[in-house]
């Protein structure tokens, strides 16, 4: 059976999410039928269903929505504990991405809502700095 | 849809805790007890539903045919059924499905989990794994970590403390105290937990529950299967099931789980009673704000307060709402593939007077709700004494 897929979009978009993550870029999907945007690794719609997007290329940058300090780091992550996993929300789309950011010791050191950006992606994740 | 009335005619449980049994052996513990409380022969069931998540972690998958064999049952269809931590309420509901459904008139649903003997490190690397892994495990949230961001969007929205969160340990751990089966059964205080080591802040080490093995089981079969059988038996009267985004960062709100509330709307409005009329509730509770965060979701307490009833005693042993009688995850354990089933256990032997010193007084309608990962898979059931 051969089955359809967009001819806008990759079935799968991680390697070009990964690429646009080390441009401090997060690359997502704007439905074209409902204008919803999303991250590039979804296929079909959540809104409306459609699978007819075009690329949309959202700058990293954003505010602290919520975190932990990792301080039982786990296996991979030794070298930057205490670090901070974040969920950032990006400036205008509202989008929600998620990555770390090291040696934060205390929360102190970052607010809920504080500024950060995207700043690469290495091989564990979307690596992210303060503002 | 004319559907058969479903009930639990008999439940057995190994210990929580940190067992030396490979894992065949405690998942056919658990299934002996379930038959011999049920009153049943094998030969009377009719399917296996096993949910197990990290078989392979002590060299056993396909362990339904296994377990099936030790009971010399050897011809009887099985299946395996993973969904993370919420594994064994899943399977709960596939059975009670084709039960339900008229399929089968008795079949055995057994959870169970061995993963202590791999070490803390290696556990915690596997749990990673039940995450969204590319935007979650991979980048660096441990379990606790994404609980914890849980946790500190909880505490920045509404009026409540790490003290709060702690209640909940501390209740759960005095449930613990008086179930024989619980794998960390030890009273402690507010400080204890407050002094204990910081896991992922604003999370310290009991907010968290604990690795466990263990193996649960219950028999689940028509009413007129159960009425031939007992007369300890509770009827399945609401089921529910819900998803929510596999990763944090695709949810809207961070101190509520979508799949919790949709589940709980299903099972109530199939049992036609509201979360007034639940006597006692045994929720996830893998960290102390998921406790928190379900009595909410289930609608026991107004979003944003459930943490001031936690304060406050209400969902103490026999307080307004008991929730996790058993001593929940946090002090009975969560070996993981058991633990939705072992919540079942525990709703069948309080309605049918077998809890001893932790039964809720004069209760006839009981909730589990069991959820994977962060919530993004949940099920709900209620049950009625008879």
């Amino acid at each position: 059976m051969q089955f359809t897929y967009s001819k806008v979009c990759k079935l799968s978009a991680k390697p070009e999410f990964i690429e646009a993550a080390k441009s401090g870029n997060i690359l997502a999907r704007k439905c074209a039928k409902c204008s919803e945007i999303l991250l590039a690794t979804v296929y079909y719609c959540k809104s409306c269903g459609s699978k007819e997007f075009g690329d949309t290329i959202l700058k990293g940058t954003g505010k602290v929505v919520t975190y932990t300090i990792m301080t039982v780091p786990p296996a991979g992550f030794e070298d930057l504990a205490p670090y901070a996993w974040v969920v950032m929300e990006l400036d205008d789309s509202g989008i929600r991405v998620s990555g770390f950011l090291a040696k934060i010791p205390t929360p102190e050191d970052l607010p809920i809502g504080t500024p950060v950006k995207v700043t690469g992606f290495d091989e564990r994740g979307i690596v992210l700095e303060k503002l | 849809m004319e559907r058969e009335s479903v009930c639990v005619l008999g439940g057995g449980s190994t210990k929580y805790g940190k067992l030396d049994d490979s894992i065949s052996d405690i998942t056919l513990q658990a299934s002996v007890g379930a038959i011999e409380s049920a009153g049943i022969e094998p030969k009377e069931i009719e399917a296996g539903y096993i949910s197990n998540v990290f078989g392979v972690a002590d060299k056993q998958v396909h362990l339904g045919p296994v377990v099936m064999s030790n009971l010399g049952i050897s011809e009887c269809p099985s299946l395996s059924i993973e969904s993370a931590c919420g594994s064994g309420s899943v399977s709960f509901r596939e059975a009670f499905a084709n039960v339900a459904a008229g399929f089968y008139d008795a079949v055995l649903v057994t959870g169970t989990e061995k993963v202590t003997h791999t070490g803390t490190d290696w556990t915690t690397t596997y749990f990673s794994y039940c995450s969204d892994f590319f935007y979650e495990g991979q980048a660096g949230a441990s379990f606790p970590g994404l609980f914890a961001s849980m946790a500190r969007a909880y505490l920045h929205e509404f009026d409540a403390t790490e003290e709060d969160l702690a209640s909940v340990a501390v209740k759960n751990h005095e449930n613990g105290v008086l179930n024989p089966k619980a794998h960390l059964r030890k009273k402690i205080s507010i400080d204890d937990v407050m002094d204990s080591a910081v896991v992922a802040s604003p999370l310290k080490l009991y907010d968290c529950c604990p690795f466990s093995d263990g193996a649960s089981s219950v028999i689940l079969c028509n009413e007129k299967f159960a009425k031939e059988h007992s007369k300890d038996y509770v009827k399945v009267i609401g089921s529910g099931r819900g998803g929510s985004p596999a990763a944090l960062q695709g949810r809207e709100q961070l101190t509520t789980i979508p799949s919790t509330r949709i589940a709980a709307e299903a099972a109530y409005k199939m049992a036609g009673i509201t979360a007034k009329d639940v006597d006692f509730a045994e929720v996830h509770d893998c960290f102390t704000v998921a406790e928190v965060v379900d009595s909410e979701d289930l609608g026991f307490f107004e979003k944003g307060t459930g943490a001031t009833a936690a304060r406050n005693g209400d969902t103490k042993l026999n307080g307004s709402i008991s929730i996790n009688p058993s001593g929940g995850l946090k002090s009975k354990g969560h070996p993981i593939g058991a633990t939705g089933v072992g919540q079942v256990v525990e709703a069948f032997e309080q309605l049918t007077g077998k809890s001893g010193e932790r039964t809720v007084n004069d209760a006839k309608i009981g909730l589990t709700q069991n959820f994977g990962a962060t919530g993004a898979s949940c099920a709900v059931h209620i049950f009625q004494s008879v």
